[in-house]
């Protein structure tokens, strides 16, 4: 087991959120196996059907020449699509502004997220009707998100404009910039997803026990030192889940950007899904979609598998 | 909490259940002789879609015995929703979508229009139309559509520049950017053109000047960007770097500069034919516009047929039915209620005189109409790469040229050498 | 040590008015176009009040596309769906925290790549099964697709809340001689409420706005979503309808704020307080 930190041994114990299910015994571990399966069930078959086939169809065609629009079967074709994606240019070009973009707004939604559900915890006045507005963004759909902060960022007609020129500043073209797009639309990413990691911080904190931050407040911990060592931990797995999906959604979401943008100016903020949109509705390939899909997944899987390996091997124990 | 969730999913399976009981099947019906087609549009404009009522109002009570219902598909979505329904087996009789390249690779699935519409119909249709639109001798839609891309100018500051404002039907590129210069002064520009996606802009007036863009059919075609091609990126370049053109219009889409054209901050503007039914309804009182000739180049004054068109499903439950829906749909009058809604030419001889008369002494229209004449079919229609290489190659290409930081022979590389890694 | 709490509260006071004015701008932007007539939207006039408010958009929206309708069908097929999915949700979740082996490695790599891969690749085999069973079309269809597909982020959520409780606390009721599923029930449970709530919120507003199902799958207008209804006032390079388009979402976004202001008065917390005996 590794070290914990500073921790009294008490709330050593109290915060470790294990599965302990390698040390029993052999047969109690068959039991709680079949105990598994039969929680787990109703959800299982019709997952299975229209999510796991479908699925595992889609990832596969990436070996054969399937077109969406065909009366005829897909043919084997093995890697010859993944040859072909190699000397596209533009998509491993993308795929950079993919990655820059999914780290940037996953990283600045765990930052915010994290910091207004602690202002959220605190006992501020007008809390309920903070809490309320921090979930607004969620109430508009994807595309009049992206219409309404395009008419924000408006060079000509847009309050962000009038709030710079009224302070003295320059008139700035944000989406039209090829410096300035990718920045102005990572934080419309981050403005989007707050809802998502406000919420699910502000209830992990609130499955924080009591007691643990008397219990180190009565230590004298400060309250840098409480959040360090008491709070980070118990919401450790909730970070874990939420930021893991935060990236994978990041690194796929290409809708707001592509009604704000339709990836320039030049490129700039041209993100890699859209290629495999592009590809499999535009020109009926879904067998090079399906490549390029496979790829964008080893390289999530890839990522994902550095922040998640501990937690499956170790059981997340702190 | 566990009585409110209960209650909760009861209520919500009730409504579910209602629901359910209530959706109707699409698609079409014969039920004691009466047909039931669906006709799937997507103009969204309100004009048109009144249009579009009124003329399935019409056929309806003219044809008792066929009844057609409308359903409305989202505009930006429908080549997803198409694609999907051909490939399910659930798709309308009577088909509307936006270009033939759009409409080109459902030719499997539509019904040849040569067999089914009368020959007076067929021979009406511009042919440069109808060639966008056959495809190994099958005709699978008929154009309804064409819009065209025009100079509209603000009358005012034109005539304060002292410039003379062209008349005739057509109007040379150096008279045009004379007038651009002409009409720039102290914080107005003389043109804003919202450029954020040029490629069809350019592809369309470059007609004008014998570009094509591409040579060759098939797996064999290839990007080309000759001298004829190269006339609009680069006059419009040199433009920029003049500061004839609002720099911050370029990297706007053409109606969000429509607020800079409006606002007198830019005498001329240039956009789809369809703006003028918004400029029409949205410019403040009192602003004096005016449409300008279309523009000419070295060899013509010709655009892209690029129509809408309409088609009919091969496995309609009654092809001939939906054909005659066609085929009154096409008729000189409606043709030119559904184009004068959306701001577009009839690609038909007959519509062309029917909207004339419609739209007589209607400010600008006599320009839209003349710029409809001689349209090109574009080489670029049955490349299935096209959309590919236009979102992810031209677009940024071009947007990086007009903003100076490549030059065109840079630019030359990237179009054919982008064109030339999608295909291999 | 009294002025630096002033301090401290002050700067907290002024970080939470920050963060509400950059989340809540965009909405208020959205007001206040809804409600501009298309002539202010195009002129070069920045007012956050309209200088002539009009109703027109909203009359227009109404109108034209039978949002009333849409928007029973979104909310009908959004609540079933949460409901469902949450049910169904907690025993999954609790097995992913709990128990170690293949089950687990299977359900997380299934999760995360039914979240990777997008939509386009499988949804024409999914369109053909679905067409079977003869659920296109049809809000149940619907809800039985946004089922599986929120299920797998519920599901991974979920599954951090559970593993954010101490294991001692369900062995402390374990001993009573309680069954696994009466110690899933009263105690687990109630401590997971924050957790669902979130989960709830999130599911619910996954599936009120999404789009591309429900576009590809419903062909009836009569039964349209919202988001589908929406979608009619296109965008487009040419085609202005802000104006409606701003007022059709205000609209839709009723059922939304509603379901928020219900809900989130639930994430109050401490529930833990108490549970584990010194």
């Amino acid at each position: 087991m590794s070290a914990t930190r500073e921790l009294p041994a008490r709330e050593r114990s109290a915060v470790r959120p294990a599965a302990t299910g390698g040390r029993k015994t052999s047969a109690l571990a068959r039991r709680q196996r079949n105990e598994a399966v039969a929680l787990a069930f109703p959800a299982l078959i019709p997952v299975i059907v229209l999510s796991v086939v479908p699925l595992l169809i889609g990832v596969s065609l990436a070996f054969t020449d399937s077109q969406l629009i065909s009366t005829e079967l897909p043919n084997f074709v093995g890697a010859d699509n993944f040859v072909r994606l190699l000397r596209n240019g533009a998509f491993w070009n993308a795929f950079g502004i993919g990655a820059v973009w999914s780290i940037a707004v996953t990283a600045l939604q765990f930052v915010l997220g994290l910091a207004l559900a602690l202002l959220l915890n605190t006992d501020l006045k007008f809390r309920g009707v903070a809490r309320f507005l921090a979930i607004i963004p969620w109430a508009m759909p994807p595309v009049v998100v992206a219409i309404m902060w395009q008419m924000i960022y408006s060079p000509t007609n847009g309050p962000l404009d009038w709030l710079i020129r009224s302070l003295g500043g320059p008139n700035v073209n944000w989406l039209g910039s090829f410096s300035l797009a990718l920045p102005a639309v990572i934080l419309v990413g981050v403005w989007a997803g707050m809802p998502q990691n406000t919420i699910s911080y502000l209830a992990g904190l609130q499955q924080v026990p009591a007691e643990l931050m008397e219990a180190a407040r009565v230590d004298g911990a400060g309250a840098w030192s409480r959040f360090i060592h008491v709070t980070l931990p118990a919401l450790r797995p909730i970070v874990i889940s939420i930021v893991s999906l935060s990236f994978i959604w990041n690194f796929n979401s290409f809708g707001i950007v592509y009604v704000m943008t339709e990836g320039g100016p030049g490129g700039k903020t041209l993100l890699p899904m859209l290629f495999v949109y592009i590809e499999a509705f535009r020109n009926g390939n879904t067998g090079m979609a399906a490549a390029m899909t496979d790829v964008i997944v080893i390289f999530l899987l890839l990522m994902l598998s550095l922040f998640l390996l501990r937690r499956f091997r170790k059981g997340a124990e702190a | 909490m566990k009585l409110r969730h209960t209650i909760a999913a009861l209520a919500a399976a009730a409504t579910l259940f209602s629901l359910s009981a209530c959706a109707s099947p699409s698609g079409s019906s014969s039920a004691g002789g009466t047909t039931t087609l669906t006709y799937q549009y997507f103009n969204n404009q309100p004009a048109a879609i009144a249009a579009t009522k009124a003329i399935v109002a019409d056929w309806n009570k003219a044809n008792p015995k066929v009844h057609v219902n409308l359903v409305q598909a989202p505009a930006d979505n429908l080549q997803d929703k198409l694609t999907t329904q051909f490939s399910g087996g659930v798709a309308p009789d009577i088909i509307q979508n936006d270009a033939p390249s759009d409409i080109l690779p459902f030719a499997g699935y539509l019904a040849d229009l040569n067999k089914l519409l009368p020959s007076k119909t067929i021979d009406d249709i511009d042919p440069a139309a109808k060639k966008s639109l056959t495809t190994g001798g099958k005709l699978i839609a008929a154009p309804t559509e064409v819009q065209t891309y025009l100079v509209f100018a603000n009358k005012k500051l034109l005539e304060q520049s002292g410039a003379t404002i062209p008349t005739g039907d057509t109007m040379t590129w150096d008279t045009f950017e004379e007038l651009a210069k002409q009409t720039t002064t102290d914080g107005v520009r003389g043109l804003t053109w919202g450029l954020k996606s040029p490629t069809s802009v350019f592809a369309y007036l470059g007609t004008g000047f014998g570009a094509t863009y591409f040579t060759g059919e098939g797996k064999d075609a290839k990007a080309v960007f000759g001298k004829a091609e190269r006339q609009v990126p680069e006059r419009v370049a040199s433009m920029i770097k003049d500061g004839y053109i609002d720099p911050t219009g370029v990297t706007q889409s053409s109606s969000d500069v429509l607020a800079t054209f409006y606002g007198g901050k830019a005498a001329m503007t240039v956009a789809g034919s369809y703006q003028i039914a918004n400029i029409e309804s949205e410019a403040p009182a009192g602003f004096d516009w005016v449409v300008l000739p279309a523009l000419e180049g070295s060899k013509s004054a010709s655009q892209l047929a690029a129509p809408i068109t309409l088609s009919v499903n091969a496995k309609s439950k009654n092809v001939q039915a939906a054909a005659d829906f066609v085929d009154f749909y096409m008729k000189g009058e409606n043709l030119a209620k559904i184009n004068l809604a959306d701001g577009q030419v009839p690609p038909t001889t007959s519509g062309l005189a029917a909207l004339a008369k419609l739209t007589d002494g209607k400010n600008g229209w006599a320009q839209v109409l003349a710029s409809g004449k001689n349209l090109v079919t574009p080489a670029f229609n049955t490349l299935t790469k096209y959309n590919n290489w236009k979102t992810t190659v031209a677009t940024p290409g071009y947007q990086q040229f007009l903003a100076g930081q490549i030059s065109s022979d840079q630019l030359s590389k990237q179009l054919v050498d982008g064109w030339a890694q999608l295909n291999q | 040590m009294r002025t630096r709490r002033i301090v401290i509260r002050t700067l907290q006071y002024l970080a939470l008015a920050a963060f509400l004015l950059f989340l809540g701008f965009p909405f208020l932007w959205l007001i206040s176009t809804a409600f501009k007539s298309s002539s202010e939207l195009n002129s070069l006039a920045v007012n956050l009040i309209p200088s002539r408010p009009t109703l027109t958009n909203f009359t227009d929206a109404f109108e034209a596309q039978g949002l009333v309708r849409a928007a029973v069908n979104s909310i009908g097929v959004s609540l079933a769906t949460t409901v469902i999915v949450v049910v169904i949700s907690v025993p999954g979740a609790y097995v992913l925290a709990r128990y170690r082996g293949r089950i687990r490695a299977l359900g997380s790599g299934w999760i995360l790549v039914s979240q990777i891969v997008p939509v386009a690749l499988f949804i024409l085999p999914l369109f053909f099964i679905l067409r079977t069973i003869g659920l296109v079309d049809s809000p149940a269809g619907l809800v039985l697709v946004y089922v599986v597909y929120t299920l797998p982020f519920s599901l991974w959520m979920l599954q951090g809340f559970v593993a954010a409780i101490p294991v001692d606390v369900e062995e402390a009721g374990a001993t009573d001689g309680a069954t696994k599923l009466q110690v899933l029930a009263r105690i687990v449970f109630p401590l997971l409420r924050p957790g669902l709530v979130a989960t709830a919120i999130f599911t619910f507003v996954a599936a009120y706005n999404e789009f591309f199902f429900a576009l590809v799958l419903l062909q009836s207008p009569d039964n349209f979503t919202l988001s589908v209804a929406l979608s009619t006032f296109s965008h487009g390079e040419g085609l202005s309808r802000i104006g409606p388009l701003a007022a059709g979402a205000l609209i839709a976004s009723i059922p939304s704020i509603v379901v928020f202001a219900i809900l989130q008065r639930r994430l109050t917390g401490g529930l833990l307080s108490g549970a584990v005996k010194g």
